[in-house]
């Protein structure tokens, strides 16, 4: 048995006082130090960065790095920032069209120089674009697309002097797509020649170097880039255009994004990007903080595997249309998410069909019982749902889980990490799968290019870039209508073409096509003119009081 | 029993000197270390091969055709069979070369340079206040058994294990940083200070008071208080839970009622003769809980926005980035195996009973 004698360890009273006024102390300058606000010459964000892993503008496929590369790095031409389906004068001043629309001829303007002040020229662009097909990384598919290959890419895109550009196309494309899909692409970003060829590794023609630089023309360059941490953009002095009102762009990781409201509400960032539906409806009723909305040229799907027996059958695809409750969800699940649309043309783009016409499906399992009766599936099947990781992607599964359960079709949900996802679906090893896919141009062209037309359809042809091919779906009328409407003079007609397309692939095509996403930004009051589309965010217009 | 002498000597070593026992013992460690080492190598080296996982993809992103993919794979090695796989890298680590990480572009090393810093200084700042406050604290549990003292360091101590360091990380912002201002937000600095700190260390509570920058100072100290002590509660629980049941069992010693019957004070007791003979066992748990603390605490890192270690492993695993992985992995190792060694060294200096 131990014996205890308890009796003050600190008996000194001074002792107490010298610990209590060392701890005030200590609390009040840190209370001192932990004052802060955003500074007044700079915008700071607070956004998940995590997937940035480069800047080369060859490379880059992700939205982070996109957007930041459309703030330092300008293209031929823009997207007007107030409507993204028309284009305006960026490098290039203006532009001709020969008479058989194959051939584009670009004017750069004179003032066009690189940070360090090393002039920009015609010649650099060529070499800027042949280099994007040369490295052949996912981005050189939007030049390929149009007749660039590795073999003609220099006869094709070529500099006759300083300030003009000539690209000359394989086809008669209509030239507002060429000008969206190519000119106003990161892949007609003007790099910095000479810089970039100084830091060349083993002929990968500045890859390595890019990775953490920009050599571009833009309003911006990227001054400091530590993964994880944060990026710094700086305005750079001798832009062309008017000089950016703020002069430091600071984007902060933040991945928490419990973690970013407080931030932004305390005032120590300007912008939060990742926030919940639920710090979104909060924020929406704050004092100071705007929620910022903007559509999204993203459609999230529920595509079939057409090698399936089953999911070949095109009643059974329309079937599982019924099954989701656009309507409920939209109000629910993706309140702040997404918008219900059921064609795969965007809202926004040319050609796509209106909002209302553009989602004609509602729930009805009577209606989704009957078509699986008429496919010769009365008893239902069994299928399993692959999904990602995405907030709203294990609700929207359980859902339609559910539904399906009441007219007999048991589908088995299976949650994984984006990057497998990514591979089984490439792979083409799925009966259903839950994504979104993110087109790059504001026109019906980009997703019916993507989603419906299938060159090869053999599984050795391996055209993974395809989600038709992995769908393992090809249709010869849907093919002939997608080439026919891309290489249609007549706008109207045009128009009309994917109109007609896109109300037979929702009866028939290889997707359930549900959502299109929503982009939402929490913004402080303090910030003035935050400008953004479905296709880029204007840092350089942005300002402070 | 000449020839048996003889004998004995030939057997033990012959024309070979026999070893110290010191270079002995150096000798068994360096290889038990080294084992370890390459033990842990293989596995993190299989088990990223074997993952469902694929590096290519989240270089070429989901666009590339199936060419491109094909030319990555190649160039990465990865078309080459498992062993020579393993080959190279055994080499390249053995030159320090882990290769370019897939998610940042740059080194790995440099990668791990940049992001260690940050975690070595919220976790020295953590296990110094889980150590200054879990030891006095288990010492008293144990010299005050079964009084409300106990039962309140004994509670303290199950929250501090018990609750997660995310929900407190979320708590501790909105009171402290968002409603009551006490501390800094999110991030190491306020961006204000962002360039003003010239690093040297990379440990800014150390580079701002080596430039005299008090006011940066403070400013960095309001940013790192909050995660630290948050880490600090955890290491603190365990602490004084092993410090509190290495007490009781020395109080329950003879020596300690001889001390007290020769008429020393009941602190007296506790702290010079009791606790001096726990010392060794305490510093063997503090060594763990700061290699935990220094492995990367992902949760905290998380909610507090630190650039930290645990949060480069992390997002390195999730993005399929193996060289980072096995890279951070091969790290880990070594900071156990580095603080046991440490903690070994300092039980021979301590204990006398070792020399």
């Amino acid at each position: 048995m131990t014996e205890h004698h308890p009796g003050p360890a600190i008996r000194r009273s001074w002792r107490r006082l010298a610990l209590a006024l060392l701890a005030g102390t200590g609390l009040t300058a840190m209370a001192e130090g932990a004052r802060a606000a955003t500074p007044g010459n700079a915008m700071v964000m607070a956004w998940n960065i995590d997937a940035i892993s480069t800047f080369d503008p060859a490379q880059i496929g992700e939205v982070v790095t996109s957007e930041l590369l459309q703030n330092t790095c300008d293209s031929l031409v823009a997207f007007d920032p107030k409507d993204e389906s028309k284009l305006v004068p960026a490098l290039a001043e203006r532009w001709e069209v020969s008479p058989d629309k194959q051939q584009i001829t670009f004017h750069l303007r004179d003032s066009l120089a690189f940070p360090s002040g090393a002039k920009a020229t015609a010649q650099d662009l060529a070499w800027s674009m042949a280099r994007v097909v040369k490295l052949g990384f996912g981005n050189s598919a939007t030049l390929t697309e149009y007749g660039f290959t590795k073999d003609t890419v220099e006869q094709r895109i070529t500099a006759p002097d300083e300030r003009t550009l000539v690209m000359k196309l394989d086809k008669p494309y209509p030239v507002n797509l060429v000008l969206q899909a190519v000119a106003a692409n990161r892949v007609a970003t003007l790099l910095d020649r000479q810089t970039v060829m100084k830091h060349e590794v083993n002929g990968d023609l500045g890859n390595k170097y890019l990775a953490t630089h920009t050599e571009c023309v833009g309003p911006y360059h990227l001054r400091q880039w530590n993964a994880g941490e944060s990026v710094v953009l700086e305005a750079n002095p001798k832009y062309w255009g008017p000089a950016p009102k703020l002069k430091r762009i600071i984007i902060r990781h933040v991945a928490e994004a419990g973690t970013q409201r407080l931030l932004l509400e305390k005032g120590d960032v300007d912008v939060a990007r990742d926030l919940t539906p639920e710090d979104m409806q909060a924020i929406e009723k704050m004092p100071g903080i705007t929620l910022s909305r903007t559509l999204k040229p993203q459609i999230v799907y529920w595509g079939f595997n057409n090698a399936n027996p089953i999911f070949a059958k095109e009643k059974v695809r329309l079937a599982m249309r019924y099954l989701i409750d656009y309507e409920g969800l939209g109000k629910t699940v993706m309140a702040y998410n997404g918008v219900p649309r059921a064609s795969f043309a965007q809202l926004g783009a040319f050609g796509a069909l209106d909002e209302k016409e553009g989602q004609p499906f509602k729930l009805d399992l009577e209606k989704a019982k009957q078509l699986l009766t008429e496919a010769g599936l009365p008893d239902g099947f069994e299928a399993t749902m692959i999904f990602g990781t995405l907030p709203y992607a294990a609700p929207i599964a359980q859902h339609i889980q559910q539904n399906a359960a009441k007219i007999g079709v048991r589908i088995k949900l299976e949650q994984m990490a984006n990057a497998q996802l990514f591979a089984r679906h490439r792979g083409r090893e799925f009966e259903t799968a839950m994504l979104a896919w993110q087109t790059s141009v504001p026109d019906a062209h980009g997703n019916a290019s993507r989603q419906i037309y299938n060159p090869d359809n053999r599984a050795e042809a391996k055209l993974t870039q395809y989600p038709s091919w992995r769908h393992s779906f090809q249709d010869e009328k849907a093919n002939k209508m997608v080439q026919a409407a891309l290489l249609e003079q007549d706008e109207d007609k045009r128009a009309e073409m994917y109109h007609e397309l896109q109300r037979d692939m929702m009866q028939r095509g290889p997707t359930a096509i549900m959502f299109q996403s929503i982009m939402l930004a929490g913004v402080r009051n303090t910030l003035k003119n935050w400008t953004w589309n479905g296709f880029a965010a204007y840092y350089d217009l942005a300002s402070k009081e | 029993m000449a020839e048996a002498a003889a004998t004995s000597a030939r057997r033990s070593g012959g024309a070979a000197p026999a070893l110290p026992a010191w270079a002995g013992t150096a000798l068994r460690l360096i290889v038990s270390i080294a084992v370890t080492l390459f033990g842990l190598m293989a596995l993190t080296f299989l088990i990223g091969r074997l993952l469902p996982l694929d590096p290519v993809a989240a270089i070429l992103g989901d666009n590339a055709t199936q060419e491109a993919y094909e030319a990555m794979r190649a160039q990465l090695g990865l078309d080459q069979p498992l062993w020579i796989q393993f080959a190279r890298y055994v080499g390249d680590v053995l030159r320090l070369d882990f290769g370019t990480a897939l998610t940042t572009g740059k080194p790995v090393l440099e990668d791990v340079a940049r992001v260690f810093p940050a975690t070595i200084e919220l976790a020295t700042m953590g296990i110094l206040i889980g150590t200054g406050l879990g030891i006095p604290l288990g010492v008293f549990a144990a010299a005050y058994r079964d009084t409300p003292l106990d039962y309140f360091v004994r509670v303290f101590g199950l929250l501090g294990y018990s609750t997660p360091n995310f929900w407190l990380g979320l708590m501790g912002l909105v009171l402290f940083y968002a409603n009551l201002g006490w501390v800094g937000g999110p991030g190491r600095i306020d961006t204000a200070y962002q360039w003003d700190v010239e690093p040297v260390t990379d440990l800014l509570l150390l580079d701002t008071a080596m430039a005299g920058q008090w006011e940066i100072f403070w400013n960095v100290l309001s940013h790192i208080i909050l995660p630290a002590s948050i880490l600090g509660f955890g290491a603190l629980a365990y602490i004084s839970r092993m410090t509190r049941s290495f007490m009781l069992e020395q109080l329950a010693q003879e020596y300690v009622i001889a001390a007290r019957v020769k008429g020393l004070s009941w602190m007296r007791t506790v702290w010079v003769h009791a606790f001096r003979n726990v010392v060794v066992q305490v510093i063997t748990v503090v060594a763990l809980a700061y290699a935990f603390l220094l492995e990367g605490a992902v949760l905290t890192e998380t909610v507090f926005a630190w650039p930290g270690f645990g949060r480069y492993l992390t997002n390195a695993l999730l993005a399929g980035d193996m060289n980072a992985v096995v890279a951070c992995t091969l790290l880990v190792g070594v900071i156990f195996v580095g603080l046991n060694l440490l903690a070994d060294l300092l039980y021979r200096l301590l204990d006398p009973r070792t020399h």
